[in-house]
Order: C-alpha cells, then structure tokens, then sequence
C-alpha cells in the first residue's frame, strides 16, 4: 500500500513537479506570538466561504428564480427536500457568520498593521473580498422573495438612487425596472451565483497566493528582536491542524444553529402589500443605513443621503489604500493615528449598529 | 241612535252655516251649476268642518259676481292639478296650529313622509289618488276609501293593473292582492275582520319605501318587527286562538340570528317560509318544499328517504318534528342517536332499524369528530415544535366540508349512502395524523441527528487537539 502511494506520487511528481512545492509547503512556518489567534480568521472566513459554496451548490439544484417560483421553491426546500432545511439554514447562518469572520480578520490585519509592505496587495484584494461578501450577502437576500427581503432591498436599492445626475439610471439597471420586481431578482440571482463566484474565486486565488508566497506577517516589534527570540511553528501540519479544530468548532456552531434557530422563510413578497413595520436591512448595512438615516436632508449643498454615500465611499476608498498612506508604519515607527482611526471606525460601527436595533 | 242624530244635526248645522256665512261658491254651484262636486261636498269631512270650495280652489266666497269669485286676483287657482293638489292639502295639513284650530290630531309629518316615499311623485300619486275628492272621509269610516276592508282593493287599482304598473317599475308583482285574497289576512277581511293586517299595516301608509330599501317596514330585517307588532301582542290577537310568541322564538332561532344578529339578508324572514301577501301557516304536507326553498339539498335527501312516505301517511311535520318551526336552534349531533336528547328516538325504538341505524350514524359522526381533533392536536404539536404541516394543515380543512356533507346525508336515513359520504373523511384524518406523527419524529430525528454528529464532530476536536499536543510535544 506504501509502496502504491509512493508510486503514484512519483507518478505525478515526474510530470507535474510537486515534490518542489511540497518542499515549499514542509519548510513554511507561521510566526507564534500573542496576538497568534487572529491569523485563525482568514482561515475561518476561507472555511466558511467553502460551505457557501457547498450548500448554495445543493440549494440551486432546487431553486427556481422567478416571482412566482422562488418563495414556492425555497419553501418546497425546507419542507420537502431531505435535509433541505438544513442546507438553507446552514447557508443562510454561514454567510452571516462569514461576514462576521471576514469583519475580524480585516481590523486584526488592521491593528496588527499587517497590511504594511510588502503586503499591500494582499490588504487590497482583501478588501475587495469584503466588498464582494458584502454584495453577495445583499444579492442573497433577495432571492427567497420574502416580505422582509422584497421592502429591505427596496429601500437598499433606493440609495443609489440619491445619486445625482446618474443615480436615476443606476438604479434602473440595478433593478432592471424602475421598481423591485421579477427583473431584478433575476438579475440579483444571476449576480450571486455566477458574476460574484467567478470574480471572488480569481480575487481570493489572488489573495491567498500572495498569502501562501509572502507568508504570514509579523508584528512590527518583531523587527526589533534578535531571530532566536522569534518563535515560529510549522504550517503543516501544526498550524493547518490547529486552522482544521476550529473549522471543526466553526461546524459544529453552525449545525446548533442551523437545528435550534432555522432560519425563518416568513411571508411570500407582496409588491402591492404596505412595507411592513421595522423594515431594516442585514446587520452588516445597519450601521450605514442608520447613518444615512440620521442624516439632515441637506448636508452644505448636497442632499444628506448623497452625502452619506459620498463619505463612505471616500471612507471605504481611503481604508483600501491604508498600506499607502500609512507611510510611518511602513517605516518601522509606532503609528498611534492608525489605531485611533481603527478604534473610531469600529466604535462607530458597533455604536450605529445598536442604534440601528434599539431605535426601530 | 244618538250618534247618528248628531251627525246628522250637524250636518243641518254646517250645510246652514254655509248658507248663512254666504260661502257663495258653494250656494251658486248647487243652486246654479249642480256639479258633481258640490253634490258630494256636503259628505266631506272638511264641509263639516266649515271649509269652503275656496279655501282649497281659492278666490272670492263672498262675491256674488262670478267673474269676481273666481277671478285670478281673488287667487282662485281653478282645479289643482299635480303638485298643486298637495300644496292644496298642505296649507292646512303642515300646519299644527291650523289642525289644532280643528281640534284634529292628524300628524302633520305626512307630507313629508309621503313626499320621501316611493309614491312621493306627483305623476305617481298625490292624496286625493288615495283619499278621494270632495267626499274625503275620516279613515275610521267605513265609507272612506283607505278604511281596511276598501284599502286592499284601492291599492290593487294601480298595483293589479299589469300595464299601469309597467310605466313605474316593470319588475314588480302585480299579483298581490290576487295572492292576498288566498291569505289567512285576505281571507278574514272578506268577512269583515278589520284587525287584520291590509297593505297599510305592513307597508305603512305615507312612507312607503321599496321592500329593498332599508328604510321600508317590510326589509328583510325589519320584516319580523312589523308581523310582531300584532302577533307579538297577546291582548290584540285574543280571540284568534293562536300563540303570540313566535317572534320571541324566532329572534332566539338560528334564523333569527342570523338575521337580525349578524346582519345576513339571505336569512329567512317571517315571509320566506309563510308567503307575504299570501301569507298562511304551511301546511303539513309542505313544509320540507318550504325549507327545500332554501335546504335544496336536505329536502331532496328527504324526499327520497323511508321517513318522507311514512310521515305523509301520519300527517307528520316533515322537518318541523326535529328542527321544530319559529325556534329552530344551530343543529348539534345531539339531536341524532339514540340518547335522551335525540330525536330519532321520537319514533324509534331499541330493536327496530332505525333505531340502530340512527345509533351506526352517531357513533360514525362522533368517531370522526374526535379523531379529527386528535389530528389537529397532533398538528398543533408539530407546528409548536417548529416544523412545517402546512399541507397537512390544509388537506385537513377538507374535514369540516365532509361533516357537513355527512349531517346533510343524515337525511335520506340510508346507512350505505352515509359510510360513502364520512369514509372519505377518516382517511383524511388518517393521512393527515400520519403527517403530524411523522414531523413529530423528524423533530426527535433532527435533535438526535444533532446531538450525534455533534458527538463526532466534538469527538474529532478532541482527538485533533490530542495530535496537535503530541506533534508539538515532540518539536
């Protein structure tokens, strides 16, 4: 049996090279020190995209998209399908915790500051990951054409419509129509399973290459230390068993999840029914939506919600390019501005977010 | 005797104080013109009361000139025609003080009341089209035409001519006074009998609405009021030998209910079941097509059931024996079987069929009944428990429908048809249990499910932490 596995790796290391790569792979270590467990997160993120993909596979053998077959459809998944309901709780609880997941991971790489140089590119392709989540998570939501999705994306999609000048036509494209209607949900399913997979797929291949390339990054007062003082532990098997325990973790929080709270399918969307009381979209846009709620109608000369999605769209631009701005870091002093930039960012954002609950 | 010579001493009273006021009208056109008119007048009630032609055709009662008697100037107005003939009437009429002045207690609404309802167009009818002319009589007098025992036949003179009646409304009867005639109500007046009920005393005099005008005194709602306003008054109706208390009854039946309570109009009335211008009790023999009107189905069951041919031969109330007639309450399963409170055991008796064929029926209906309640328990348990029953939820709505069914089959008292009828609902309820059970078990198998690969997956970590502790162990 050996000697057929030691074979048949000769087999493919004779036409495809693999005995360099495992080589690589046997001699990668990863920087052990107290802020250790951050570098989980990426892992936990990848894991849990995984199962999207999985179980989103395994739902759209059933799914049919359409406004009069999606809700029928969906409903037929949880209550028919073997183990249907299981699938869409799973993904439905995965993608709100691979949000969260990717949350972490982004402000550990911040604090760390382990997006300066040479990792840039490895912060902004992350970055657009997160963007691509954050679309993904939106466009999924719709596709159940409940109640609460219909009005949520309704008043998501108005937004864009605060635009000046091409707002109007934005949100028709979005939409495909001037309403939330069939067209857009066509259009919204078409995004989330094949647009978004194709572009996340190249863009995480990317990310996790310049990964795999640059290694992990240390902490900047690493630099200091004299190397025996480093301490390192080897990627494989010890860090990749220690990612694989808390995959396992990661499962085994999500079939409590998927099994206790199932995630609700609610009332079939009505386009003609009032929107319903407590309209608010997913937690992740909460802290946005409740700004722009909060906003005065006329900001200077702009119109506040414009204003809103000006401020976070320079916000969002000037976070993505942190590792070129951040020039201290990059140059080996302590940069306190960045930490106190990261620590408004997220105070703000958890703060907004409670409102966002406690004021509806 | 007496009365009589007073009516006729003022009648010498009034005809000389005419003459001694110098009505001039009047003396000139018996005397001179000898119309019709004035040779009625004297019979009038308003003669009586000392009104000259004047003060209904104006001009000058003074005057002996004719051209100044009756002259534009003086107001004479010639003989009224439309409108104007209730303008006429209504000088005095609307006037309380004028009415008081002739010691008269004539509501002066009349006019107002006439004016609103369905005959208030003067093309249709104005007061004299009812009360006559010249020789207008107090409604207490026989001679009057609105007195009951003429009332019928004065309405019938429009309401009876099919070809008048087409101008105004082409849909309406013109059979009522023909079907009146065949009425207890008919009937009894023919013979004199002025308390009962003419057109007037359901339909009201002046404000006579449509009957499918809320307002009317004959819609379907307030019908039952009106028929009560004699029959609920036991002082009024002694002497007729019948009970006062149908209406008291009928507010407490399912009917009564139905209509007055919820508001249902297709409920049925006094009218429905008894006829309205022909009203008559039914009789024995008619009263399942009285019901069958409306419990079409019922009805046919019955006809064709053993019960329909043996009730005929002993004069039996067909539905009225179980459901009874004015106080028919919501029928339970009760009123079915053999026990103290059916009424199958009226008639029968242990050991004979129908007997055990009420008995099988019962004992079916209750089965189902609990064993639907049981499905729906078991249903109400899974839905607690989270899962989805929706469908089985749904087929079992079809069991209400089935029982309904299965009560209504009751009626043709043939066993085989009934078991046709309920089996459908047993495996209803069968499938429907199943469903219930089986979403219960899929709750249990989730849980368990759960629990075990919880127990491999935490079984995993540990044996995974185990390695990783020995693998670091040995760096």
């Amino acid at each position: 049996m050996a000697k057929f596995g030691e074979r048949l790796f000769n087999w493919f290391d004779e036409r495809y090279k693999i005995r360099g790569f495992i080589e690589f792979m046997s001699h990668k270590s990863v920087p052990q020190h107290r802020h250790s467990i951050w570098y989980y997160f990426g892992g936990v993120s990848l894991f849990l995209f995984i199962i999207q993909v999985v179980t989103g596979i395994l739902l759209l053998l059933y799914y049919r998209v359409g406004e009069d077959s999606s809700y029928e459809s969906v409903q037929f998944i949880v209550s028919k399908v073997k183990f249907g309901w299981l699938i869409r709780s799973i993904h439905s609880w995965s993608a709100n915790l691979m949000i969260l997941a990717v949350f972490i991971h982004m402000f550990s790489v911040y604090f760390t500051k382990a997006y300066r140089k040479p990792r840039e590119l490895t912060w902004v392709t992350g970055f657009l990951l997160l963007i691509l989540s954050l679309t993904f998570g939106f466009s999924g939501y719709l596709l159940p054409w409940n109640e609460l999705a219909f009005f949520a994306t309704k008043v998501g999609t108005e937004i864009i419509g605060s635009i000046p000048v091409i707002g109007k036509e934005l949100l028709i494209i979005v939409r495909g129509g001037e309403d939330v209607t069939g067209a857009t949900l066509s259009r919204f399913f078409g995004l989330h399973v094949a647009i978004l997979p194709g572009i996340f797929t190249v863009i995480l291949f990317i990310h996790l290459l310049f990964v795999q390339i640059q290694g992990m990054s240390e902490p900047p007062e690493w630099e200091k230390l004299p190397p025996e003082k480093r301490k390192y532990i080897p990627f494989f098997p010890n860090f990749l068993l220690r990612d694989l325990l808390l995959w396992l973790i990661i499962l085994n929080i999500l079939a409590v999840l998927a099994v206790f709270f199932p995630w609700d399918l609610g009332k079939k969307a009505d386009p003609f029914a009032p929107a319903p009381a407590g309209i608010k979209p997913e937690w992740y846009f909460l802290f946005m939506y409740q700004t722009l709620k909060l906003l005065p109608p006329k900001v200077l000369f702009i119109e506040g919600e414009f204003f809103g999605v000006l401020i976070f769209t320079v916000a969002g631009i000037l976070w993505m390019l942190v590792p070129f701005w951040d020039v201290k870091t990059e140059k080996g002093y302590r940069n306190r501005l960045i930490n106190y930039i990261g620590l408004f960012v997220l105070i703000y954002m958890i703060t907004m977010t409670i409102l966002g609950y406690a004021l509806s | 005797m007496r009365r009589f010579i007073v009516l006729i001493l003022s009648l010498f009273i009034s005809v000389s104080a005419l003459s001694q006021t110098g009505d001039g009208c009047y003396n000139c056109h018996k005397d001179a013109v000898g119309d019709k008119a004035t040779e009625l007048y004297p019979g009038d009630v308003h003669f009586k009361l000392g009104i000259s032609c004047a003060d209904c055709h104006g001009g000058d009662k003074t005057s002996d000139d004719m051209d100044v008697a009756m002259s534009k100037e003086k107001g004479y107005i010639g003989v009224p025609k439309g409108d104007k003939i209730t303008s006429v009437c209504l000088r005095c009429h609307s006037d309380d003080a004028i009415m008081g002045k002739f010691g008269s207690k004539i509501d002066v609404k009349q006019f107002k009341l006439f004016k609103a309802s369905v005959h208030g167009k003067s093309e249709i009818a104005t007061c004299v089209t009812c009360h006559g002319v010249h020789n207008i009589k107090k409604v207490t007098d026989p001679a009057s035409p609105v007195y009951p025992t003429s009332e019928v036949r004065l309405c019938s003179r429009c309401h009876s001519d099919a070809n008048y009646m087409k101008r105004f409304n082409p849909a309406l009867p013109t059979d009522q006074f023909e079907k009146y005639k065949t009425s207890v109500h008919g009937q009894r007046i023919l013979k004199g009998d002025v308390k009962v009920a003419t057109c007037s005393d359901c339909h009201s005099a002046h404000d006579i609405f449509k009957a499918n005008d809320p307002r009317s005194t004959v819609f379907a709602s307030t019908l039952p009021k009106t028929c009560a306003k004699c029959h609920s008054d036991a002082d009024y109706m002694r002497g007729y030998k019948i009970p006062t208390d149908q209406y008291e009854k009928y507010v407490q039946s399912v009917h009564g209910k139905a209509l007055l309570e919820k508001g249902d109009l297709s409920a049925p009335a006094c009218n429905d079941c008894h006829g309205n211008h022909g009203a008559i009790p039914p009789g024995v023999k008619s009263i399942s097509h009285v019901c069958g009107v409306c419990h079409a189905l019922n009805a046919e069951m019955f006809s064709r059931s053993p019960h329909a041919e043996v009730f005929e031969k002993k004069n039996i109330p067909q539905c009225e024996i179980c459901h009874g007639n004015h106080l028919i309450e919501h029928p339970t399963d009760e009123m079915l079987g053999v026990s103290t409170k059916s009424t199958c055991i009226k008639c029968h008796k242990e050991g004979d069929k129908g007997f055990e064929v009420a008995r099988q029926m019962r004992d079916m209906i209750d089965t189902l009944v609990v064993r639907a309640s049981k499905a729906k328990a078991i249903l109400d348990e899974a839905e607690y428990k989270g899962m989805d029953v929706s469908d089985a939820r749904y087929e079992m709505n079809d069991v209400p429908q089935i029982l309904i069914k299965t009560r209504t089959v009751i009626h043709t008292a043939n066993l085989n048809e009934f078991k046709e009828t309920i089996e459908p609902g047993y495996e209803i309820v069968d499938r429907v249990t199943k469903s219930g059970l089986d979403a219960i078990y899929e709750y249990y198998f989730r849980r368990w499910g759960l629990g075990i690969s919880t127990l491999i997956i935490t079984v995993l970590v540990i044996a995974l932490y185990l390695k990783i502790k020995q693998i670091e162990k040995k760096r």
